[in-house]
C-alpha cells in the first residue's frame, strides 16, 4: 500500500514537472489606463512559441514594440501554453477585458479564436499573423498578415542560380502546404531565371517534402539527412525551409565543405548559429514591420481588415558576403528590387 | 547468423525479401553506381538512430521490462548532451552527459515499474510527458556546439567495391560504431549467460527465481543498459547526425522504434534489418523527389515508406510472440 502511495506521489510530481510552464504575462508596460481616449495598447498573444523564439513570436512582438513607441503607446504579451482554441480565447479575452485597443495573434494556429474574437469584440482591430482569412466570414476589425513567400524565394532562388558551381539545386522543406509550397516554387523559378541569364541549362530544382503532418516541421533528423543524400549527389546550394527539419538540413550542410545553404523566415544566421559555415542568406518575411505598419495605420485611422500583404526580402550575407561575387551582389540586388516592385512576375500561382 | 534469418527456407518471407532487396540493389549499382551507394548510405543514416533506439526496446523488453519512454529518454539527454557540450565547448563530456542522462531516466523508468511495480505503460507516458515539457522549458535557442562529431571514410573498408561507399563512406563515428555495438547486443542476448538470465527473466520471471536469479537486479541492470544507448541516440541526433538541439527532435522515433523491435520479433539483428529497410524506403522516396518524378503526385511518394512498412508488417504477422512475462509486474511470493 505504502509502495503504491508513493509510487503515485512520484508520478504525480513528475507529471506536474513536466507541465509546469505556465502563461506568462509581461506585466512590465503599465496597462492600467487602457481604454482612456489617446491611449494605444497592443497586446500580442503568441501561440505555443515563446517571445525569445528568434522566430515568428519574437519578430511579432519586436514588431508590435516598435509599433507602440511610433504612436506613444504601450504593448504587452500573453505567451500561451496549449495550442487549443480554449487557451487562445482565454488570452485574448484578458487583453480584451483591460481594453486593449489592438490585439496581435501570431501563427495560423490562432486563425479560429481569432476570427471568434474579433466578431465578439468588434471595438477592438485585430492582427492575425500568417492567417490568410476567409473574408466572406471575417469582421472588417480582422486584418490577415501574409507574405508573398514565392517572391522572397524566388531571390534566394536566382542568387542560388549564381552560386551553383555543378548547376544542382535543391530544397529541403516541411509540409506541402501553400506558405512552403510558395517558397519552394520560387526558389526554383528563380534559379531557372539565372540559368537562362547565365545560358545555361541546369536541372530542375529539386524539392524533396517531408511526408508527415505530424513532425513535418520539427524533425531535423529528416532535414539533415535528406541534405546529406543531395550533397553526396553534387547538390551544392540547398535551401532548407521548414522550421526544425529545415534547421536540421542548414546544420548538416555547414558540415561539408564549400557548399551553400539558404536558410528561412527570418535571418538565420542568428537563429541557427551552426551554419553560419554555409549559410549565405535567409529568405526572408518582414514579419515586425508587417505588424509595425497595421499598428500604425490603427493609428492613423486607415486600419483595413481583410488580407494584408506584408514585405519579404532576403537576409544579409554577412561573412558569406566574400564568396558571393561583387556582381552577383548587385543582380540580386536588382532583381530583388524588381520583384518587390511587381515589375518581374515569379511565376508561381 | 541462422537465428538471424532463420534456416534458409525458399519458402520463408525473410529469405525472399533479403533477396529480393539484394537484386534491387545489385540492379541498381550496375545501372548507377554514384546514386545507389548515395541512397544506401542515406537510407543507413535514416536506419541507424531508429536501429538503435529499438535496441533500447529490445534491451528492456527480453527482460520483462515495457519501455514506451523511449522517445522521452533520447529528448532529454539529447538536450543535456548538447547544452553540456555547448557550456564546455566539449563534444566528448557533452555524449558522456547524455549517456548519463539516458541512464538515469531509465533508472527512473526501472524505479517506478520494478521496485514500486507501477504499470509500466504509465511510467513510459510520464518519462515522455516529463522530457517534452522539462525540454520544451528550458529551451534556449542560440547555443551552439564548437564541433560536432566529425564525419570521415575508414579506411580500406571504405573501398570495398559494392558496400564500401554505401556503409563506410561519410558518416560519423557514432554510426560506425552503432555497426558493432547492435551485433554485440545481439550476442550478449543470445550468447552469454547474462544473456539467458535476461531472457530466462523475460519469459518465466518465476522459474528464474527458483533458480537462483535475482529478477529484480537482472531487470534493473538491462532497463539502466537500455538507457544508456537511448542517451546514446539522443547524443547521436544532436551532436553528430544534426548538430544542433531542436524541440521535439525525436519527431516519433522512439515509436517507430518500438514498431520496429516486434517486426524485428524482438531479435536485435532482426530490429536493425527492419529500421534499414524503413530508412532504404525513405531514402528512396527521396530519392524519387530528386529523380523529378512529374507523374505522381508528391504526397503519394512521401507515403511510400509508410505503405511499405505497412505491407511488410502484413506479410509477416501472425508469427509475433514477445517475451512472455512483458509488462507484467513481478512480485516474488512469500514463504
Amino acid at each position: 500500500m505504502k509502495k503504491s502511495l508513493v509510487a503515485g506521489a512520484t508520478a504525480v510530481a513528475l507529471a506536474v514537472l513536466g507541465f509546469a510552464a505556465p502563461a506568462s504575462m509581461a506585466a512590465t508596460n503599465d496597462d492600467s489606463k487602457c481604454g482612456t481616449a489617446g491611449v494605444t495598447c497592443i497586446g500580442v498573444v503568441t501561440d505555443i512559441g515563446h517571445v525569445t523564439d528568434k522566430s515568428f513570436n519574437q519578430a511579432a512582438w519586436e514588431g508590435a514594440q516598435a509599433g507602440a513607441k511610433a504612436v506613444g503607446g504601450i504593448a504587452n504579451y500573453i505567451e500561451s501554453n496549449a495550442a487549443t482554441d480554449t487557451e487562445y480565447g482565454n488570452n485574448i479575452d484578458l487583453f480584451a477585458a483591460k481594453h486593449y485597443n489592438v490585439i496581435v495573434t501570431v501563427g495560423f494556429l490562432e486563425a479560429n479564436a481569432t476570427v471568434a474574437a474579433a466578431a465578439k469584440y468588434p471595438d477592438i482591430k485585430f492582427i492575425g499573423v500568417d492567417q490568410f482569412l476567409d473574408t466572406t466570414k471575417t469582421t472588417p476589425n480582422l486584418a490577415g498578415l501574409n507574405w508573398h513567400e514565392d517572391q522572397a524565394g524566388f531571390i534566394v532562388g536566382y542568387l542560388a542560380g549564381y552560386l551553383t558551381k555543378t548547376g544542382k539545386t535543391g530544397a529541403v522543406v516541411g509540409m506541402n502546404i501553400p506558405p512552403v509550397y510558395r517558397y519552394a516554387a520560387g526558389f526554383q523559378n528563380g534559379v531557372a531565371y539565372a540559368a537562362k541569364e547565365l545560358k545555361k541549362k541546369y536541372p530542375v530544382t529539386k524539392i524533396i517534402y517531408h511526408p508527415a503532418a505530424d513532425n513535418a516541421f520539427s524533425d531535423p533528423a529528416f532535414g539533415a539527412s535528406n541534405s546529406a543524400q543531395l550533397l553526396s549527389q553534387g547538390y551544392d546550394v540547398i535551401f532548407a525551409a521548414g522550421g526544425g527539419t529545415g534547421n536540421g538540413g542548414l546544420a548538416r550542410i555547414a558540415k561539408a565543405k564549400g557548399k551553400f545553404c539558404i536558410g528561412v523566415d527570418v535571418d538565420q544566421w542568428n537563429t541557427v548559429p551552426e551554419a553560419q559555415a554555409c549559410l549565405v542568406t535567409s529568405a526572408e518575411k518582414l514579419i515586425g514591420a508587417g505588424v509595425t505598419d497595421l499598428v500604425k495605420s490603427y493609428k492613423a485611422g486607415t486600419f483595413a481588415g481583410g488580407n494584408v500583404y506584408g514585405k519579404v526580402g532576403f537576409a544579409p550575407y554577412h561573412a558569406l558576403s566574400s564568396k558571393v561575387p561583387a556582381a552577383v551582389q548587385a543582380k540580386v540586388a536588382a532583381v530583388a528590387k524588381k520583384i518587390l516592385a511587381g515589375s518581374l512576375s515569379t511565376g508561381v500561382k | 547468423m541462422q537465428r538471424v534469418f532463420g534456416s534458409i527456407n525458399i519458402k520463408s518471407w525473410k529469405f525472399l525479401l533479403t533477396a529480393a532487396v539484394l537484386i534491387v540493389w545489385i540492379y541498381c549499382y550496375v545501372a548507377n553506381g554514384d546514386v545507389t551507394n548515395s541512397v544506401v548510405a542515406s537510407g543507413m543514416r535514416f536506419g541507424m538512430p531508429l536501429a538503435l533506439a529499438s535496441m533500447v526496446g529490445i534491451m528492456c523488453e527480453r527482460s520483462g521490462i515495457v519501455n514506451i519512454g523511449i522517445e522521452g529518454t533520447m529528448l532529454l539527454s539529447g538536450f543535456t548532451g548538447f547544452y553540456v557540450a555547448s557550456y564546455t565547448k566539449n563534444i566528448i563530456i557533452g555524449l558522456i552527459i547524455a549517456i548519463l542522462t539516458g541512464m538515469l531516466t531509465s533508472f527512473v523508468h526501472a524505479l517506478m515499474t520494478i521496485q514500486w511495480q507501477m504499470d509500466q505503460i504509465i511510467a513510459g507516458t510520464i518519462i515522455n510527458i516529463l522530457a517534452s515539457g522539462l525540454t520544451s522549458f528550458l529551451y534556449k535557442e542560440g547555443s551552439t556546439v564548437p564541433n560536432t562529431w566529425p564525419i570521415f571514410d575508414i579506411p580500406i573498408l571504405s573501398r570495398i567495391p559494392f558496400i564500401g561507399h554505401a556503409f563506410f563512406s561519410q558518416q560519423g563515428p557514432i554510426q560506425y560504431f552503432g555497426l558493432i555495438l547492435i551485433p554485440a547486443i545481439w550476442v550478449l542476448i543470445y550468447k552469454t549467460r547474462w544473456g539467458l538470465r535476461t531472457r530466462s527473466v523475460g519469459e518465466n520471471p518465476g522459474s528464474a527465481d527458483t533458480a537462483g536469479i535475482s529478477v529484480i537486479k537482472v531487470r534493473m541492470i538491462n532497463v539502466v543498459l537500455g538507457g544508456a544507448i537511448g542517451g546514446l541516440v539522443g547524443g547521436f541526433i544532436c551532436l553528430e547526425l544534426v548538430g544542433s538541439f531542436s524541440k521535439e527532435f525525436t519527431a516519433g522515433a522512439g515509436f517507430t522504434a518500438l514498431a520496429l523491435m516486434i517486426f524485428g520479433r524482438w531479435n536485435p539483428m532482426g530490429a536493425f534489418a527492419a529500421a534499414i529497410l524503413f530508412g532504404l524506403a525513405q531514402a528512396l522516396s527521396t530519392q524519387l523527389q530528386i529523380f523529378g518524378v512529374n507523374n505522381i503526385p508528391n504526397q503519394f511518394i512521401t507515403l511510400l515508406p509508410y505503405v511499405f512498412t505497412i505491407l511488410v508488417l502484413v506479410f509477416s504477422a501472425g508469427k509475433v510472440r514477445p517475451p512472455a512475462a512483458e509488462g507484467k509486474v513481478y512480485k516474488k511470493e512469500e514463504a
